[in-house]
């Protein structure tokens, strides 16, 4: 199975973590079902051109979280996710997401007002109206 | 399944008149992909052919899948390997390839037939043709298609694509892709292509004058070498002589200054800690990595010059 995973290599963000974050959210936005199989270890490090040790620790990071299960001998699936473990997750990854937004307008020094302004008109763009989610 | 590296060399040293290995300490872990890159000369095949007992070592200890190998490698342990050497030896050009093929098939007790017809149909060679009849990328392809025909749990490749054209190239790499993904296998080659190493390797070994610079995991390595350009007001150089990692410092300018470091994500927390801002930034490519690790070891960059280094 192809993941829908991108490398940033602008960033010198882990590459682990890159991926960890991205696997996460196609686990827990439901993209990947529960029971779906997974690419064998080595499969996804071509994939993405990055090393097994990464793609091993990405795995059995994932499996501590409760996202993945490995079968020996079979595979790596994807676990059944409780639905309040979703929506836990599910908001962790958007403060995350929020958290670098905020750093990517602070390295070229946004001042808070001017983040805000941003921040409202992504909301009107996305949701219409006065960026008021409903 | 023990966790024992597949190779291990315990302070080698080898000395010719005019050159001298070592001493190398190096594990080659089981069940990776590990690359030896560095300018020609520095030893790579030394190392590849110590590890096989063709070459005895002055000094030092090699233990080989496990076992002290200094009575050199039996008949028994060479069944579980596979050697690529760098040249295509010139003594068999007269012969068929299949003759060859069928020759190497008496010594391999896990000689796969099937196998080997799927790799030749997938490379397009035909093995009727005398091997010094043929052009290099297909005798290169052939070789290759020798040394891992009997599934050997260690392969050894010594610049395995030299003379492949791109599309050979790719279904080499698939091919070890899809030999690694059964089981616990090994493979240590050497390279002198970039894009190799990124699509194969899980450790790089760096190799220059007969020594080891260091073993690095990929992933790491890559994420970790970045150039910055980074300008503050009123910065200097001197401020900039604590950044984590620092390995190059130019001025570009006004009050920007170029930075190298091998510590990527630390440096950008510094910097930003210090109120100072990044304008550009790049990832060092494999052979300015090396570059940098060369000037760190006193190496210099003439050894480039002389040895010929090809990026």
């Amino acid at each position: 199975m192809l993941l829908p995973i991108q490398i940033n290599e602008q960033s010198a963000e882990p590459l682990y973590h890159q991926i960890e974050v991205q696997l996460r959210a196609l686990i827990l936005s439901g993209q990947l079902e529960e029971g779906a199989m997974l690419p064998s270890i080595r499969e996804l490090a071509q994939t993405l051109k990055c090393s097994v040790i990464t793609v091993k620790r990405v795995y059995s990071d994932l499996e501590a979280e409760g996202l993945l299960r490995t079968r020996q001998g079979t595979g790596t699936f994807v676990a059944q996710v409780g639905a309040g473990e979703r929506d836990r997750h599910r908001l962790a990854s958007v403060l995350e997401a929020m958290e670098q937004a905020v750093a990517a307008g602070k390295r070229v020094q946004c001042s808070a007002e001017e983040l805000q302004q941003l921040f409202e008109e992504t909301l009107t763009k996305h949701y219409g109206g006065g960026g008021r989610a409903t | 399944m023990t966790d024992r590296p597949a190779i291990q060399f315990e302070e080698i040293e080898h000395k010719r008149l005019n050159f001298r290995l070592g001493p190398v300490t190096l594990d080659i872990p089981k069940g990776m992909i590990t690359a030896i890159v560095g300018p020609n000369g520095s030893g790579k095949s030394t190392l590849f052919r110590m590890a096989l007992g063709l070459v005895k070592p002055t000094k030092g200890h090699i233990a080989l899948l496990g076992r002290q190998g200094d009575m050199g490698c039996d008949e028994q342990l060479k069944q579980r390997i596979g050697y690529l050497p760098e040249s295509d030896s010139q003594l068999d050009d007269n012969w068929k390839a299949h003759d060859k093929a069928e020759f190497h098939s008496n010594w391999y007790d896990s000689w796969d037939a099937n196998r080997y017809r799927e790799m030749l149909r997938v490379f397009q060679i035909n093995d009727e043709i005398a091997l010094g009849k043929m052009s290099k990328g297909m005798r290169r392809k052939f070789e290759f298609t020798l040394a891992m025909a009997h599934n050997p749990e260690l392969l050894l490749l010594d610049e395995p694509s030299s003379g492949l054209d791109p599309m050979a190239w790719k279904t080499m790499i698939d091919m070890l892709h899809r030999y690694m993904d059964q089981g616990e296998r090994t493979v240590l080659m050497s390279t002198h292509i970039i894009e190799e190493v990124k699509r194969l390797a899980d450790y790089i070994v760096f190799m220059v004058q007969g020594k080891v610079l260091g073993v690095y995991e990929k992933d790491e390595l890559f994420r970790g070498w970045f150039t910055f350009y980074v300008s503050g007001e009123g910065l200097n150089g001197s401020r900039l002589s604590e950044l984590p990692g620092l390995s190059g410092l130019e001025p570009a300018g006004g009050t920007t200054y170029r930075v190298t470091t091998s510590k990527a994500l630390e440096a950008e927390r510094w910097l930003e800690a210090e109120g100072l801002s990044i304008v550009s930034r790049s990832p060092l490519e494999l052979d300015d990595i090396m570059g940098a690790l060369m000037e760190q070891h006193g190496l210099g960059i003439r050894v480039n010059e002389t040895r010929g280094m090809r990026p």
